[in-house]
């Protein structure tokens, strides 16, 4: 069956908005950029090595954000024991799209024991705007993901919250052949999104999954018991995936409370599942 | 029993008994945490969240499950069971009521395989020991009133209408309410299962699993309620 589904067929047809293909490669110690192509309104800067071996690169949307009928499309490759990190220049802009909604499509293949930390930056959906976003990510034995994800209401004329029309946001993971994890989010303002059970009282959301053979129950209930100190505001949930992997999801009033518990996450998982130390984005 | 002996009336109304022992009778789903919290504590608040539950939560998870899962099998289409049963699994984001639902699935499966035995279900309940499959009761309901020759919509909403009125039980019991107000719900809930399983015919598998976050963020929390009477 379509995975993608068929209501965004009628994009195949087009070529993309932006078009980024990304594959890394371990050399020695080190990863390497082994090749990058990019078309149309995506575009990446040079690598950055914010740690010695493994690079960091950012991802930067040429236009000034995403508009009507848009349609991104991404695929990162990251070979077999290759490490990098993967974030945004800035926020993610969707304005309103009166015809057809935009769509992102993100393809992730983790060959064995490598890493992808993918980090972007909040989306911001704006009035009368609808935004798709499709990620797989497959994932062979003994690599790791860590991804973000931040959801927030774009400013209006009239100033209330949840002027956006709609962001659907489908993440499958496949370890092997097996799924593991399937988040959808479908998120309707005009059909009642501040009610029990939907959004609360609060405006935002963020989600923080981490895949990680180690990231088991034991794992994630100490991530719990540190985070914490870290909550200013807002709501937490935090649970064990299926097989293995750990998800944050939380709701609250402004971008700054979910970005300094994403943080918190982040790090806390670099340092007892990686052993690596902190990795802060220059931004 | 000589399956021309039942009467598939009968038979629903034994799969839809509070009674029926699939384990319904231990989970909240997330509710008991908003009852400890207080945003569920009357009929009327109960009322509000169950109706949200069905249109939010049921309309996209279970309820549509049921209802693809019997188009499926009327299709002749069973292999399309395991990939139904693998996003309803995966896409439970919180792992007491993911566990809890599978366990539900299980025993039920087995059960029903008792019961109203059919290739399909033997199938199904052989997948789960290849673990081919993880169990879901929604499948189940599905397998079972499919063989019993009910139509699509009585199944879903027979399906609905169980994990409903369950749920009344354990509000009486949780909040706690009296007996006659649990009764009333579920008798005023009737046009919101309608609505529900009309809305159903138009989705499809691409809205599998659009769950509400408001409920996961409830049941990951459930999961670290110090006193609990329920086990999800």
């Amino acid at each position: 069956m379509d995975p993608k589904g068929s209501s965004i067929d009628w994009i195949r047809i087009m070529s993309p908005t932006g078009l980024l293909n990304l594959t890394v490669r371990r050399k020695g110690n080190k990863t390497i950029i082994a090749n990058c192509y990019y078309e149309g309104a995506l575009k990446v800067t040079r690598p950055v090595y914010l740690e010695e071996e493994s690079p960091t690169i950012y991802l930067i949307h040429v236009g000034g954000g995403y508009v009507d009928g848009d349609h991104y499309s991404t695929h990162f490759l990251v070979e077999e024991g290759a490490e990098i990190s993967v974030t945004t220049q800035s926020y993610t802009k969707v304005y309103k799209t009166p015809n057809h909604p935009v769509v992102q499509e993100t393809s992730i293949t983790l060959k064995a024991d490598s890493l992808l930390e993918y980090m972007p930056d909040p989306l911001i959906a704006y009035e009368g705007a609808r935004f798709v976003q499709h990620t797989e990510v497959h994932m062979e034995d003994g690599a790791c993901f860590f991804y973000s994800d931040i959801t927030t209401p774009g400013w209006s004329e009239g100033g209330a919250p949840f002027q956006y029309t709609s962001v659907r946001s489908k993440l499958k993971v496949y370890v092997g052949e097996s799924l593991i994890l399937f988040d959808h989010l479908f998120l309707e303002p005009k059909s009642g999104i501040s009610g029990l059970m939907q959004m609360e009282q609060y405006t935002h959301m963020g989600t923080f999954i981490i895949i990680h053979k180690q990231a088991d129950k034991n794992f994630g209930d100490r991530l719990y018991d540190h985070i914490q100190d870290h909550v200013d505001g807002g709501r937490i949930g935090i649970s064990t995936l299926p097989v293995y992997g750990v998800i944050i999801r939380m709701f609250a009033t402004d971008t700054r409370q979910l970005e300094k518990v994403i943080a918190f996450a982040h790090q806390y998982a670099r340092k007892n599942l990686l052993r690596k130390s902190d990795l802060i984005f220059r931004k | 029993m000589d399956i021309h002996m039942i009467n598939p009336i009968y038979s629903l109304l034994q799969l839809c008994d509070s009674n029926f022992p699939s384990g319904a009778f231990s989970h909240s789903f997330g509710i008991e945490t908003y009852i400890q919290e207080g945003a569920i504590h009357d009929k009327t608040s109960f009322q509000h969240a169950l109706v949200l539950y069905i249109r939010k939560q049921l309309v996209f998870s279970d309820g549509l499950a049921c209802a693809l899962s019997y188009e499926a099998i009327d299709n002749g289409e069973n292999g399309s069971l395991v990939e139904i049963d693998h996003l309803l699994y995966c896409s439970s984001l919180a792992q007491e009521t993911r566990v809890g639902t599978r366990r539900m699935g299980e025993r039920m499966a087995k059960l029903c395989l008792e019961l109203y035995p059919s290739s399909i279900l033997g199938d199904y309940v052989k997948w789960m020991k290849e673990k081919k499959v993880y169990g879901h009761p929604a499948i189940v309901f599905a397998i079972v009133a499919y063989g019993l020759s009910v139509g699509k919509k009585t199944a879903v909403g027979s399906y609905l209408f169980s994990t409903v009125s369950s749920l009344v039980q354990n509000g009486v019991r949780g909040i706690p309410l009296g007996q006659t107000d649990g009764q009333k719900m579920v008798l005023e809930i009737q046009p919101v299962i309608e609505e529900a399983v009309n809305r159903m015919a138009h989705l499809s598998i691409d809205d599998l699993g659009a769950v509400s976050p408001g409920l996961e963020i409830a049941q990951m929390r459930h999961e670290r309620l110090h006193v609990r009477l329920f086990m999800s």
